[in-house]
């Protein structure tokens, strides 16, 4: 059984199979203003005790004092641990002094002087180029992990590296983990994310997973992954009232539990509306739910639902309506499922609506990672036996042609869809498209909204 | 007259000044062993290979002989059979130090103690002081582990 240190960032450990390798080399790579030292000073301020001390050595690619005046500038950084369980040097002024060929001497010295737990060398490839010959690199780099293998400490090499050179540089070789930070921009938004190259005797969760850095540190969101294997789970032959009169009947008694319903229809149609009633029917029922929204922010929400003389202070008091609102301005694609999870955990949740999913496709970098992010999203949802609602908006107003993408629209149980009757006067019209295991009314019925929410009116 | 630290405190008499031969080849592992060592009130003498470990043996009669089993010349395991084996040096206790798990064969070759690598300096010297005042040199290994 492999020890390991949690690395006290959010998401890190579960990304990293449940921390770093106890005593061994990570190399932490990637561009400058990648988050880099933000990450090891993370590492080092949350694991650092006064038995258990880390020693940060800086070396030429910054002033000592520069790391510990944007450090503070964080929660984790505590002042007060700083020369007592967090120790920084100038490793970069000493090997000026006995020449770098002398690192791992100088290094072995720094061990025996402050016995660390935990080593953090920022920057080695600053070091590193100091090395004329790559023979000199490589006997250097060599004395290094021989020197950092043998004493009992983890170890963090941080550098500028560039992807190209995991193959060149000796301290890919020597290294047990490789996290490769980067930025990656489109258009006008930027999105940092974290891959681990390599992890050593260890599996880690695959890709790159998007991270943000806060105040408080670094918060990583591991990338959903579809399941390799189709979860096995027993579905609960239970029907959930979808709160809309007069659908339930057009379904068979509702929704199956643990089902997702695609709710699509062009704009004004009664998506949200819908989604707000199947929300305050969860409510009702003592059934805690969260709505996902990103357009309409939660006053916006209330008031939607005080227009549709519906008591929004009481709903969203009870404590079975939550509001998770995100701006979809610079947002994650996997951050909104870490919340989602978290929240439902939290509250054990049993309904989930969100409004829309071409908010969560817009940040996504890709339209295949996009639905391989659905389609374990919704079986997450499935295995919770969480009901789940979620809206799409199409582009037609009269004759759908096509309706979100259509592997969304495949991996959802149920499908409705709205639209509008042609004609002097446009009215709201509902559709059952397809309903997963049950058998439903086919035919195209209006929907009205009223102080009730969403009503189903039967055509003839 | 006593024998104290590099701080002043005097050494128990047991182990003062008490010579150590180590039998490491990397001189930068060299250097941490012999600082913990000597941190701790020991004389230490190094030899960079198995065979080299035996010659200073027989030479120097050290208290104890710590070895890696990965040396070069004469493997640490062999190198234990011989010390043991050998009036001159019998009385030595051996410490087997390694990365590879082997306290079985450590055993089997009659070392006195097995730890494994990573060096912890707690673990290192709490394992030599055990040694040292054990009067015995009954063949049992002690197994210890950073773990």
């Amino acid at each position: 059984m492999i020890e390991r240190i949690a690395t006290g960032c959010v998401g890190l450990d579960e990304i990293l199979n449940g921390g770093i390798p106890a005593n061994t080399i990570t190399v932490i790579m990637g561009a400058p203003g990648t988050g880099k030292t933000i990450v090891a000073e993370e590492i080092a301020f949350r694991n650092a005790t006064e038995k258990k001390p880390a020693l940060y050595l800086t070396t030429l690619s910054e002033p000592l004092e520069k790391f510990i005046f944007h450090g503070q500038r964080y929660s984790f950084f505590d002042p007060q641990k700083v020369g007592k369980s967090v120790i920084f040097e100038d490793l970069g002024m000493m090997v000026r002094k006995a020449g770098v060929e002398k690192l791992a001497e100088v290094v072995a010295d720094l061990i025996t002087k402050y016995k660390p737990a935990f080593l953090f060398i920022d920057s080695f490839k600053g070091l590193n180029e100091l090395l004329q010959t790559s023979v000199e690199r490589r006997t250097v780099i060599f004395d290094m992990a021989t020197l950092l293998t043998a004493y009992e400490c983890t170890t963090f090499l941080i550098g500028e590296y560039a992807e190209a050179m995991t193959t060149d540089l000796p301290e890919f070789a020597i290294a047990d983990v490789v996290l490769n930070l980067m930025k990656h921009s489109t258009n006008v938004r930027e999105q940092r994310f974290l891959r681990v190259e390599k992890l050593r005797g260890s599996s880690s969760i695959p890709g790159m997973h998007a991270f943000s850095i806060t105040n408080d540190g670094i918060e990583m969101y591991p990338r959903l992954l579809s399941p390799s294997v189709a979860p096995t789970y027993q579905p609960k032959v239970e029907r959930v009232n979808s709160g809309i009169i007069g659908l339930d009947e057009m379904i068979d008694r509702g929704f199956w539990r643990g089902s997702t319903t695609l709710v699509a229809g062009p704009s004004g149609s009664g998506k949200t509306i819908m989604a707000l009633s199947f929300m305050k029917e969860g409510a009702l029922r003592g059934e805690p739910g969260i709505y996902v929204g990103f357009q309409e922010n939660p006053s916006q929400t209330a008031r939607i639902m005080q227009n549709l003389g519906w008591n929004a202070n009481e709903l969203l008091g009870s404590g079975n309506f939550e509001l998770m609102y995100r701006s979809p301005v610079e947002m994650q694609l996997d951050s909104v499922a870490a919340e989602i999870f978290q929240r439902v955990r939290g509250g054990k949740a049993k309904r989930v609506v969100i409004d829309a999913i071409g908010d969560l496709e817009r940040c996504s970098m890709e339209r295949q990672r996009f639905a391989d992010f659905m389609y374990a999203l919704t079986q997450w949802f499935a295995v919770e036996n969480i009901t789940c609602m979620m809206t799409a908006e199409v582009r037609e107003l009269f004759e759908v042609r096509h309706i979100s993408d259509e592997q969304i629209s495949n991996m959802s149980d149920n499908l409705v869809l709205l639209g509008f009757t042609t004609g002097q006067e446009m009215k709201r019209t509902i559709r059952i498209i397809k309903t997963r295991g049950s058998t439903h009314d086919n035919r195209q019925h209006l929907l009205e909204i009223n102080d009730k929410g969403a009503v189903v009116k039967k055509l003839a | 007259m006593s024998i104290t630290d590099s701080d002043g405190a005097e050494l128990p008499a047991s182990h003062q000044r008490a010579l150590i031969l180590v039998v490491e080849r990397n001189p930068v592992v060299q250097r941490l062993e012999r600082y913990f060592l000597e941190q701790a009130g020991y004389t230490v003498e190094f030899a960079a290979d198995g065979k080299n470990a035996l010659e200073r043996a027989r030479e120097l009669r050290p208290r104890i002989v710590v070895t890696e089993i990965m040396v070069p010349a004469l493997d640490g395991l062999s190198l234990c059979r011989l010390l043991k084996s050998d009036p001159l040096t019998a009385h030595a206790r051996i410490l087997i130090f390694s990365h590879l798990h082997a306290e079985d064969r450590a055993r089997e070759v009659g070392a006195d103690a097995f730890l494994l690598k990573p060096i912890s300096e707690e673990i290192l010297i709490n394992t030599v002081e055990r040694l040292i005042a054990s009067p015995s040199r009954n063949p049992s290994v002690e197994e210890t582990r950073n773990d």
